[in-house]
């Protein structure tokens, strides 16, 4: 290591813990607090944007201290702003005081901005969008979720205290904006079936009938098909496309 | 393609609370004079929905310029190579002619890993950097096969084991990486402040064969002695003075106004930008 590199590791140690790491010898005070406030805002600022729900459910001076940790401890690997939120992600995986939901909480307000910024490419789809015949495409910037807590409900005033299923249909639309829509199991299951296996919505809806006891298949069938159409007049699904398996 | 001969004139940073105001008004004579936009790469690679879309808006009526955040050039940690290449692979995508970088560092080793600050941190002025920072310019520049423009940060602390001034520092970087020089004249007032010294002799020393692009912004006034680098307020009329002095000597270059915080309504930017017009063809 250069001389001048230690200079800089005992600067930028400082920068990230100044009340552990004692700053360079001969630096002025009220010109190494430029450097500790402004690098620390400008994470902090990042991290609270896309984490308002954590943020609040946490008291200020807790949410201060965990940014702060994250800053001293974790060394984030993205040169990219966007991906700030993710390194956040990775670090409170070790963090051991939180609330038992916070992680999961955490990644779902993190989902709004990595679906708002997915890159996509779109099928292309049949002119006639035929539902049970062909695979229903969903908007192609899009997730699918599985939570163990009703993350999207959690606020200051609702902390959950016990596990509760969560099902989650995230696209982005065609005006760019970020949709949500809570799904039932069985309406999961049928999404993911259609988007991961490919299959037609009436492959799909067979196989799930084979799975609910005592279910007839024609009333399935009908049933799952109500449910896609709604799906298609809310922009979650914008089509099909010909099987080719 | 743009070329490197297409970035002239007059610019302003593509800040998302601009964009749509930008988009509004084009092709209205009240926003001619934004010759071309800039922005960083590191907010737009791989970010697809609107950005991507807007971004394509963009591509399609300005020229663009490149101005980096991230590199690190003067880092304690190996150059992100695979960062590099994506910048590499957004400037022929988007037919981007210019990236410039900043001559200063924002990542560092802990517990023996390599991490980013996100900001601008200066480095020291020694013998040693020249080399080290001098080295990775190369590198960078064999990487992505052109040239690129280094940036004269901003900084509030000189480290006590400087042993060159600014100015000598910034020339050596040129010669040694032989490569371009984005001239920030706002910065220079700042430090000029910051440190006590004599800003026009310090444009003096500027080697004018290497200007292909400059800064102008404002600042913000922490104490009489202490600026810092906000891009949040109007120009002030020392900073507009130098660069009519940058002008005089070197003749006019490209020049693009930051404005990253406390962002007023477009038309007001636009006073600004003309002035820097107005400025320009005073001189040719």
């Amino acid at each position: 290591m250069l001389d001048f590199q230690r200079y800089q590791l005992e600067f930028t140690a400082h920068i990230r813990s100044p009340k552990t790491a004692k700053k360079p010898m001969k630096v002025p005070d009220a010109r190494m607090g430029v450097y500790s406030e402004i690098v620390f805002n400008n994470i902090y600022n990042s991290v609270s944007a896309c984490f308002p729900v954590c943020r609040t459910i946490l008291s200020k001076s807790a949410w201060l201290k965990l940014t702060r940790q994250f800053f001293a401890l974790h060394q984030a690997t993205t040169p990219l702003f966007r991906e700030i939120p993710q390194e956040f992600l990775k670090f409170i995986t070790s963090v051991a005081d939180l609330p038992i939901y916070f992680q999961q909480l955490a990644h779902y307000e993190w989902v709004e901005l990595a679906v708002s910024l997915q890159t996509v490419i779109t099928p292309k789809l049949s002119k006639k969008t035929d539902l049970l015949n062909e695979n229903p495409i969903l908007a192609p910037a899009n997730m699918l979720l599985e939570y163990d807590y009703p993350v999207h409900k959690i606020s200051a005033e609702f902390k959950p205290k016990k596990k509760e299923s969560t099902y989650l249909l995230v696209f982005r639309n065609t005006d760019f904006e970020v949709r949500f829509i809570e799904l039932n199991p069985m309406t999961f299951q049928l999404l993911r079936l259609i988007q991961e296996s490919k299959m037609t919505g009436e492959q799909a809806l067979i196989s799930l009938a084979e799975q609910i006891p005592h279910s007839e298949t024609h009333a399935v069938i009908a049933f799952g098909l109500e449910i896609l159409q709604n799906l298609i007049e809310q922009g979650a699904l914008i089509g099909s496309v010909k099987n080719t398996n | 393609m743009s070329t490197l001969a297409d970035i002239q004139g007059v610019g302003l940073g593509l800040k998302r609370e601009l964009m749509p105001q930008i988009q509004n008004l084009y092709p209205n004579p009240s926003v001619t004079n934004i010759n071309f936009v800039e922005i960083a790469p590191e907010n737009w690679i791989g970010a697809g929905g609107k950005a991507e879309h807007d971004l394509a808006w963009f591509t399609e009526r300005y020229p663009i310029a490149c101005h980096g955040l991230c590199l690190s050039l003067g880092g304690p940690d190996p150059l992100n190579i695979n960062f590099l290449k994506q910048v590499k692979t957004f400037l022929a995508t988007y037919k981007i002619p210019l990236y410039t970088e900043h001559l200063s560092y924002c990542s560092d080793i802990q517990h023996g890993k390599a991490g980013y600050l996100y900001d601008l941190l200066p480095i020291p002025f020694t013998e040693e950097a020249v080399h080290y920072v001098a080295k990775r310019i190369r590198q960078t520049q064999d990487i992505l096969g052109q040239r690129i423009a280094v940036e004269n940060t901003s900084y509030y602390v000189t480290a006590p084991i400087s042993t060159l001034d600014e100015i000598t520092f910034l020339n050596a970087v040129l010669v040694e990486a032989d490569c371009n020089l984005h001239l920030d004249i706002n910065n220079i007032y700042v430090n000029s402040i910051n440190f006590g010294f004599d800003a026009h002799a310090f444009l003096h020393k500027i080697p004018k064969e290497r200007i292909v692009y400059s800064h102008i912004a404002g600042h913000y006034q922490e104490a009489p002695d202490l600026l810092v680098d906000t891009h949040g307020e109007d120009i002030i009329d020392p900073v507009w003075k130098l660069l009519e002095e940058a002008y005089q000597l070197f003749g006019t270059f490209p020049t693009l106004l930051e404005r990253d915080t406390n962002i007023p309504p477009l038309p007001e930017l636009m006073t600004e930008i003309n002035k820097i017009t107005a400025l320009q063809a005073s001189f040719r």
